[in-house]
């Protein structure tokens, strides 16, 4: 009932999901079902000179063979969602089957149709291709190089896009007292979604109806791309994604395979089925990050910080994905001179096309890359000065009384406490204890490391006339239907497409404690276009901040047309009447009273209504937020290095974060550890290699360093509450400041341990053998 | 990925190059081997049939033998497509005499596509050692035969 918000309430969805009862895209079981297969280019970069599908059509079991020949005419071309402006962007061709060249290992060559998997994947086996190989480039700023291999012809240069944001002139840095300079590599990472992308496609030739089961985390945007790219009216395209094993932005964009069991579906009148194995969610699925760095930082020598300007070369891989080009620009860029008062701020990046696999948002999505350079050029900062590196962002955090804080980026941070995070994490971890010790142990010739990191980051994605203004072409509004049905019950239906984040138990609370009914008398419904309004999905922290208000003002509306009709009911006026703890109850002689559960018989009912009120009950509302939100924390890992393996073993891990207020202190923690551990996952082992033929080399678990539940001590987390100002319920948003905050966290407590040794810096991932290499190399210069 | 290989023969130069160049050899010592057709100038027609670890399946491809300076050096190049991916290798083979000892060193590069790059880099090297290993003992019992 009412005060749920703010209760840990346990996850309702989980019980669904752990006794094998939930319903995932490669569940679904049709009569008639043809599974599709795609044979994939082992070249990164080649001509295609003719393929052979003969002995494959004649394969027992094939039903149809595609080529990227058969399909020209037919369906359309995989779209390119974000444009920033003002970046000279190459939207080059994108099909959904190769045509004359492939351009990444994986890149789609043909598809088999057949009665069986087995049959479909045998029979690919049997299509002969011819390619011409030619030159690969697999490195941002190689493929820049005036004789590097050009992929597409209308994209010279391979430089894709072109973005500037900020000004930070050279005076200002020929000027400052002290200058940083570092480059950093945010290496590629591999989101890998316990779930693997799947596609089920259903077309009704009757009603001329497609329905497609996908692993979406917007499906209501999937319709809307698979409508243009098929041909097809939007209202004869259902998408459903009903449960969604995790996607981390692998599953925000329209990819090929999607749109080609849509075709196959439509044009065989037969349902389709593809669901990718894990070598080819490794190889075909978007990858993140993959950024290189050029970083100048400016200050005085009393520790002000005073500019910040960062070059910034993205790797897109082949095409651009969906969302991509929103990454490392409006993402990265805005968000750069993150929680400190810094004057001057200014960035310039290269989005270049690459023979890889492309590039999208993965967990944080430009956040953590912006946020992990601006951590460590502050510890370096700190380092050239001879200051300590919590007394260095002390004296730069944006102060309370500051907010809303206009940035030099354009940004309007909305609300902030960021020294009482700072505080309570460094009281958890007792800092200055621990820089004692720090010391004692170095005289015993012990690595201990002490790294902090003081974020904000932007989310909440977000106002819809700034998603226009920076090229997202679509709205961030979001849509909520609250339903409640005669005997009280309630649906709650939300656009916000969440895939295991636990919105249905949280979503609940938001709807339990507002309208006064019980948690389990909620149901939460998503992933389906045909029951639900228009929404934007799930990513960017938007789900609870957006669709999680959308939901509120729903109920709000639900209460306000009750209120009509409870007063009708008590026999007094409106204004007489107050909702409390789930009933109505006239002011001043609360034993007089209606529950919501018996306004909302009488509203079905209809029998006696206040005149031009409507039957019925429910509340829709389409919530554009006014601002984005701005979560907050403190980080703070003690690690300690063994400087004989160079293995980095995590002592502590504090977290205090500040989503604002609170829904489900277990959920929210979740996130945080979840995050957490990808965060770290990127510090100190993962990382995609590709070879200089563009063979992707770490195409395995066996090769991709995955962070196991035994890599980890308990994270000590907290939160500190400041509401977010500029919405009904006061929230931010809370699922990607885990990896936001403790890349830069672990690496800056790896790079103190290694101080001794004169070591200012090394690249991701820092592997027991970069380390210890690190190492030897720092006491050879000793 | 690049490799050394090295084996000594108690044979002749003349003996051990004599081995090497001879096809039919070839066929029964290669591991795998299950077909070398010449077509000529050197270049063969190659069926290889591979079993190890990972790379497994039936490799369809071309041998080249070239820069042939009896008895001390040629060069070997391979292609091979087969389901797992395509390898392509060149080696450079030299063969030195010393006291009726021969010493014969393999430098080889060898790249991988497809399967064999994203699952079988990691055992590539030690793979392709173990092969060529396999050769040249192959080619010791030949010698060894040949003797009796």
């Amino acid at each position: 009932m009412a005060n749920v918000f703010g209760t840990t309430v346990k996850r309702r969805e989980d019980p669904r999901l752990i006794t094998g009862n939930g319903q995932y895209a490669d569940d679904v079981q049709l009569q008639g079902m043809l599974y599709a297969s795609i044979l994939r280019s082992p070249h990164a970069h080649a001509k295609i000179v003719s393929i052979d599908t003969a002995k494959a059509k004649q394969s027992p079991g094939v039903v149809a063979v595609f080529t990227g020949q058969d399909l020209l005419g037919k369906v359309g071309l995989i779209p390119t969602a974000w444009l920033p402006p003002e970046s000279d962007i190459k939207t080059t061709a994108h099909h959904a089957l190769a045509v004359d060249k492939v351009r990444y290992v994986g890149d789609g060559v043909a598809m088999v149709v057949a009665e069986s998997r087995y049959a479909a994947r045998d029979a690919v086996d049997l299509i002969e291709v011819k390619y011409e190989v030619l030159p690969a480039v697999v490195d941002q700023e190689a493929a820049m190089q005036a004789q590097a291999p050009v992929l597409h012809d209308d994209a010279p240069g391979n430089v894709a896009f072109h973005w500037q944001a900020g000004n930070a002139a050279d005076e200002v840095f020929e000027q400052a007292e002290v200058v940083v300079r570092q480059r950093f590599r945010q290496q590629r990472l591999i989101p890998n979604a316990m779930e693997p992308r799947s596609a089920v496609g259903q077309y009704n030739a009757g009603t001329g109806e497609l329905t497609m089961w996908l692993t979406s985390q917007n499906p209501h945007i999937h319709r809307f791309l698979l409508s243009g790219i098929l041909g097809m009216a939007e209202h004869k395209i259902r998408v459903l994604s009903v449960d969604v094993g995790g996607g981390f932005g692998s599953k925000i964009a329209c990819y090929p395979d999607e749109v080609l069991v849509g075709y196959a579906a439509k044009t065989l009148g037969r349902p389709v089925k593809w669901t990718e194995d894990r070598r080819e969610n490794f190889l075909i699925t978007t990858h993140g990050r993959d950024m290189t760095l050029d970083v100048e930082f400016a200050g005085k020598k009393d520790g002000t910080f005073t500019a910040i300007r960062v070059k910034n070369v993205a790797n897109m891989g082949a095409y651009l994905s969906t969302a991509a080009p929103g990454v490392p620009t409006i993402l990265f860029g805005l968000i750069v001179p993150g929680a400190y008062k810094i004057p001057y701020a200014g960035v310039d990046v290269y989005g270049v096309f690459t023979n890889t696999t492309p590039t999208d948002a993965y967990r944080g999505a430009g956040r953590p890359e912006a946020t992990y350079l601006l951590e460590r050029m502050v510890d370096l900062f700190a380092r050239e000065i001879g200051m300590d590196p919590v007394e260095a962002r002390k004296k730069n955090l944006i102060q309370n009384h500051e907010f809303p804080y206009n940035t030099a980026m354009g940004l309007e941070y909305d609300s902030g406490n960021y020294e009482l995070a700072l505080g309570k994490a460094l009281d958890m971890v007792g800092y200055d204890q621990l820089r004692e010790e720090q010391a004692k142990l170095r005289s015993q010739g012990r690595l201990l490391g002490i790294g902090v990191t003081t974020y904000v980051e932007i989310c909440g994605l977000g106002p819809s006339q700034v998603a226009g203004a920076v090229g997202f072409q679509g709205g961030l509004w979001e849509s909520a239907t609250v339903r409640v049905h005669p005997t009280g019950k309630v649906t709650v239906f939300t656009g916000a497409s969440p895939h295991g984040q636990g919105e249905e138990t949280t979503f609940a609370q938001i709807v339990a404690e507002r309208l006064g009914v019980a948690v389990d008398d909620i149901e939460v419904v998503h992933g389906d276009t045909d029951r639900i309004a228009m929404g934007w999905g799930t990513y960017g922290s938007r789900t609870t901040p957006v669709g999680g208000n959308a939901i509120a003002i729903a109920v709000d509306k639900v209460i306000e047309k009750a209120k009509k009709i409870a007063a009708h009911m008590l026999e007094v006026a409106e204004e007489d009447v107050e909702f409390q703890d789930g009933s109505f109850q006239v002011k001043g002689a609360p034993s007089r009273k209606a529950s919501i559960q018996e306004v909302t018989l009488q509203a079905y009912l209809a029998w006696n209504l206040p005149a031009g009120v409507e039957p019925a009950l429910e509340g829709t509302a389409f919530y554009d937020p006014a601002n984005f939100v701005y979560p907050f924390g403190t980080h703070i890992c003690v690690v300690e290095i063994d400087k004989d393996t160079g293995e980095t073993k995590i002592l502590r891990y504090v977290a205090v974060d500040d989503c604002g207020r609170v829904i489900n202190p277990m959920i929210a923690e979740g996130q945080v550890h979840g995050g957490i551990v990808q965060g770290i996952g990127q510090a100190l082992w993962e990382g995609a290699v590709y070879d200089d033929q563009g063979q992707l080399v770490t195409g395995t678990f066996m090769d991709y360093a995955m962070p196991k539940a035994r890599f980890f001590n308990n994270f000590e987390t907290a939160f500190t509450e400041t509401p977010a100002p500029r919405n009904p319920l006061g929230v931010k948003g809370i699922g990607e400041t885990g990896t936001i905050a403790s890349t830069p966290t672990v690496v800056n407590a790896v790079i103190d341990a290694l101080s001794p040794y004169q070591i200012k810096d090394l690249d991701m991932p820092m592997t027991p053998e970069r380390v210890w290499q690190a190492i030897h190399k720092g006491r050879d210069a000793q | 990925m690049k490799l050394e290989y090295r084996h000594t023969y108690d044979s002749p130069r003349e003996t051990v190059w004599a081995m090497l160049q001879d096809d039919s050899v070839l066929l029964r010592t290669l591991p795998g081997c299950k077909r070398l057709q010449p077509v000529g100038d050197g270049v063969y027609d190659t069926e290889l049939g591979l079993d190890v670890g990972p790379i497994k399946g039936l490799f369809q491809g071309q041998v080249q033998i070239s820069d042939v300076q009896p008895p001390s050096h040629y060069r070997l190049q391979l292609q091979g497509r087969g389901k797992p991916g395509e390898l392509t290798a060149d080696s450079h083979i030299s063969l030195t005499e010393e006291n009726g000892v021969t010493q014969v060193v393999c430098e080889a590069e060898a790249q991988a596509t497809g399967l064999l790059a994203s699952v079988g880099q990691r055992v590539m090297g030690s793979i392709a050692r173990l092969l060529l290993g396999r050769f040249f003992k192959n080619v010791e019992s030949e010698l060894k035969k040949a003797a009796i």
